[in-house]
């Protein structure tokens, strides 16, 4: 080592002994704030988990009990038999037998009811006619539509089954003599198709996003509003310093809640994780870094907690529609998609999913590593550039 | 002496408006400095400036002989800077605001324990040192302030309205402090709108519109007044104010709560003689007398030409 070297690393040494006690200082003077203001870090650790919970619990289980209503003008053996087939689904239960049109569209409007089945009187005559075609009107309450799509599907099931029967009958075959078309169909990563499973590993890239992003935005523009970021400022702090400081607490708290909402779903909804632990977790903390970078502009651009809270929501909505969760990015414009390539959330979504379901590897998920690095190290270097020049 | 603050032409811009507007101040090293002037006279701006959080528009300065402008971080750690508002973090106790300050400003492990101690004795806070911030009274969290300002034991000290909403009594305690850190020789810049505070500066810079209009001691600012003072207590004031007005030898009239104050041409001769007139008039009055002048008069009797002047233009 040459003489000047040693001379500037001890130089520069205690420069840099009280640059760390300054910023442990003002971690340190965070967490105490965490400490009396509990709710805080009580949102931050638990909300994530709760919300997850919420979400995994309401899509883990199968749509059953849609309340239905029906108004058989036919009251043949026939209507009875579909009535009880549709309710052997379990997707329906009945909420009542009509006699008019009117009591439906009100149980409609009221959202009562989300299938009506109207059994025409000429239903059994059309069925038992060899050259009948008999109809059934069914109306869907398409206002709700994840139910609607459930209810859907039971009844395309049920009057292809009927459909089948009324074929084979005409024909005069008895089943055992007829093979129809069966698709062979195989799920994989999800072999139930538990939407759980798609929706829990979404929801806990998507809250990891949100936890760091209104903390961090929350760091700055809460000392602005009580008029204590003046104090700070008359200090002998470097804005890194501050910076640095105001960053420890929101990385501790963004990871541990990140390692307990990943336990929660794998232990309460059975969300496997398949790929690697560790690199989901140093990817974790990569991306933390990023909405660290984007939560602190927020911070320096708002005047008040209030103004950073709006356009956090603001922000996390639009990330959130560009992730790919809601509606495939596939089936987005050009311009949309393109987009969706530079929302950083977007690329972590694929990489949870990735690795928890997939159990891919960094030899699959490259490229959005790759994008989540370049896309980190633009607002990262943004981020710092723009919170220090508005700190100075 | 030596200059501890020197500024020449210091400005500072909000859009168009002059909020700063070519202050030459020069204080001397140990001064206990009072800034007054009418709200939106550019106290607090000027303050600020000096602390280095605004960006000076035009002119310079040069503080505890580092330039505001290149060199203010190395002008942090000399002063201490008082904000208007409560600036302290509420959430936490009297103790951790201060070692707080104390970790910041770098202060010894060594020496710290005993200056922790001095602080809180100095501020009378020593039997709520746990207590949280804003649990505090409003003097209280002022002179708790004050003690973190002072933890570096800074050469220069810049306050902000600091007794702005305290009690008298409070307000007193506050300013036997200032005093004894004056004492003690450390420079002191204080804006204030209570004049008996002014009456208690080595000296006093009246800001107007942005600019000093007049720094220079209490005693000679008071002596710029015209006239000597005499203090009415009539009976009926609206009725006396408005004969007063047109009394011969009346430079000015002022009222203080029913009480009027008179600046006379000369005070011995106009005493029996205003006396007089309100006698005459039919205005009982329960006591005249001639009162030394104080800053508040000098204070409302400058502001007022001011107004004119500007009114004039």
């Amino acid at each position: 080592m040459s003489p000047i070297y040693l001379y500037t690393i001890f130089t520069c040494l205690p420069k840099s002994i009280t640059m760390l006690r300054r910023i442990i200082a003002i971690a340190q003077k965070e967490f105490i704030h965490l400490r009396n203001d509990w709710w805080m870090p009580a949102f931050m650790l638990f909300g994530g988990v709760l919300e997850l919970l919420l979400v995994g619990w309401a899509t883990s289980r199968p749509i059953t009990n849609l309340p239905i209503m029906v108004w058989d003008q036919d009251q043949s053996a026939a209507s009875r038999e579909i009535v009880t087939t549709l309710i052997n689904t379990d997707t329906f239960v009945i909420e009542d037998y009509v006699s008019d049109m009117d009591t439906i569209e009100d149980a409609l409007d009221r959202g009562d009811i989300n299938v009506a089945v109207i059994i025409p009187p000429d239903y059994s005559e059309k069925i038992a006619d060899p050259s009948g075609q008999p109809t059934l009107p069914i109306i869907l309450n398409g206002a709700e539509s994840i139910p609607a799509l459930a209810a859907l599907r039971a009844i395309e099931g049920v009057t292809r089954d009927l459909g089948e029967r009324i074929t084979l009958q005409r024909l005069g075959m008895s089943p055992d003599e007829f093979e129809s078309f069966i698709p062979s169909l195989r799920v994989w990563f999800n072999e139930a198709l538990n939407e759980a499973l798609y929706t829990t590993p979404a929801e806990l890239g998507l809250m990891l996003e949100f936890t760091v992003l209104l903390f961090a935005s929350l760091s700055l523009s809460r000392e602005k509003e009580l008029g204590t970021l003046e104090q700070l400022l008359v200090m002998p702090f470097s804005s890194l310093e501050i910076i640095i400081g105001k960053a420890i607490p929101v990385i501790i708290i963004g990871f541990v809640d990140f390692v307990l909402m990943l336990s929660m779903v794998n232990i309460a909804f059975d969300v496997p994780i398949r790929g690697s632990l560790l690199l989901l977790l140093i990817l974790a903390f990569g991306y933390l870094l990023v909405e660290l970078g984007k939560g602190m502009v927020i911070s320096v651009i708002s005047r008040t907690q209030h103004q950073a809270f709006l356009l956090v929501m603001l922000v996390g909505m639009v990330d959130f529609m560009f992730t790919g969760y809601a509606a495939p990015v596939e089936g987005m414009p050009k311009a949309a998609q393109f987009f969706a390539n530079i929302v950083p959330a977007h690329h972590w979504l694929e990489i949870v999913r990735g690795i928890l379901l997939k159990g891919a590897g960094l030899d699959v998920l490259w490229p959005h590593v790759l994008a989540l690095a370049i896309l980190g190290t633009i607002i990262g270097t943004f981020s710092l550039r723009y919170v220090r020049r508005a700190l100075d | 002496m030596t200059a501890i603050i020197e500024t020449q032409g210091l400005t500072r811009l909000y859009k168009d408006n002059r909020a700063v507007d070519g202050l030459d101040l020069d204080i001397q090293s140990g001064e206990l400095f009072g800034l007054v002037g009418p709200d939106g006279a550019g106290k607090t701006t000027t303050l600020r400036l000096l602390a280095g959080l605004l960006f000076i528009s035009e002119g310079s300065a040069t503080v505890a002989e580092f330039d505001l402008a290149s060199q203010s971080e190395a002008i942090k750690p000399n002063i201490g800077y008082m904000a208007q508002q409560f600036s302290l973090y509420a959430e936490l106790s009297v103790l951790e605001n201060l070692l707080f300050f104390a970790d910041i400003y770098d202060v010894k492990k060594d020496k710290l324990q005993e200056r922790v101690d001095r602080l809180l004795t100095f501020a009378g806070l020593t039997e709520f040192k746990d207590r949280r911030a804003a649990h505090l009274s409003g003097g209280m969290q002022k002179k708790l302030a004050l003690s973190c300002t002072l933890i570096h034991q800074p050469p220069l000290l810049l306050l902000d309205e600091p007794t702005t909403g305290v009690d008298p009594v409070s307000r007193r305690e506050f300013w036997n402090i200032l005093t004894e850190l004056h004492m003690e020789g450390t420079t002191i810049i204080v804006s204030t709108p209570y004049m008996d505070e002014a009456d208690r500066c080595s000296r006093v810079g009246l800001m107007y519109e942005g600019k000093l209009v007049i720094c220079d001691t209490p005693k000679n600012i008071r002596a710029q007044l015209k006239g000597d003072l005499i203090e009415v207590f009539p009976d009926d004031w609206q009725a006396a104010h408005q004969l007063a007005q047109t009394l011969p030898g009346v430079l000015e009239v002022q009222t203080y709560g029913e009480t009027l104050h008179l600046f006379v041409d000369d005070g011995a001769k106009q005493l029996k003689a205003i006396e007089k007139s309100f006698n005459k008039n039919g205005i009982s009055i329960s006591s005249i007398r001639a009162a030394p002048t104080r800053m508040e008069e000098a204070f409302i009797s400058l502001i007022r030409r001011l107004e004119d002047e500007t009114s004039a233009k």
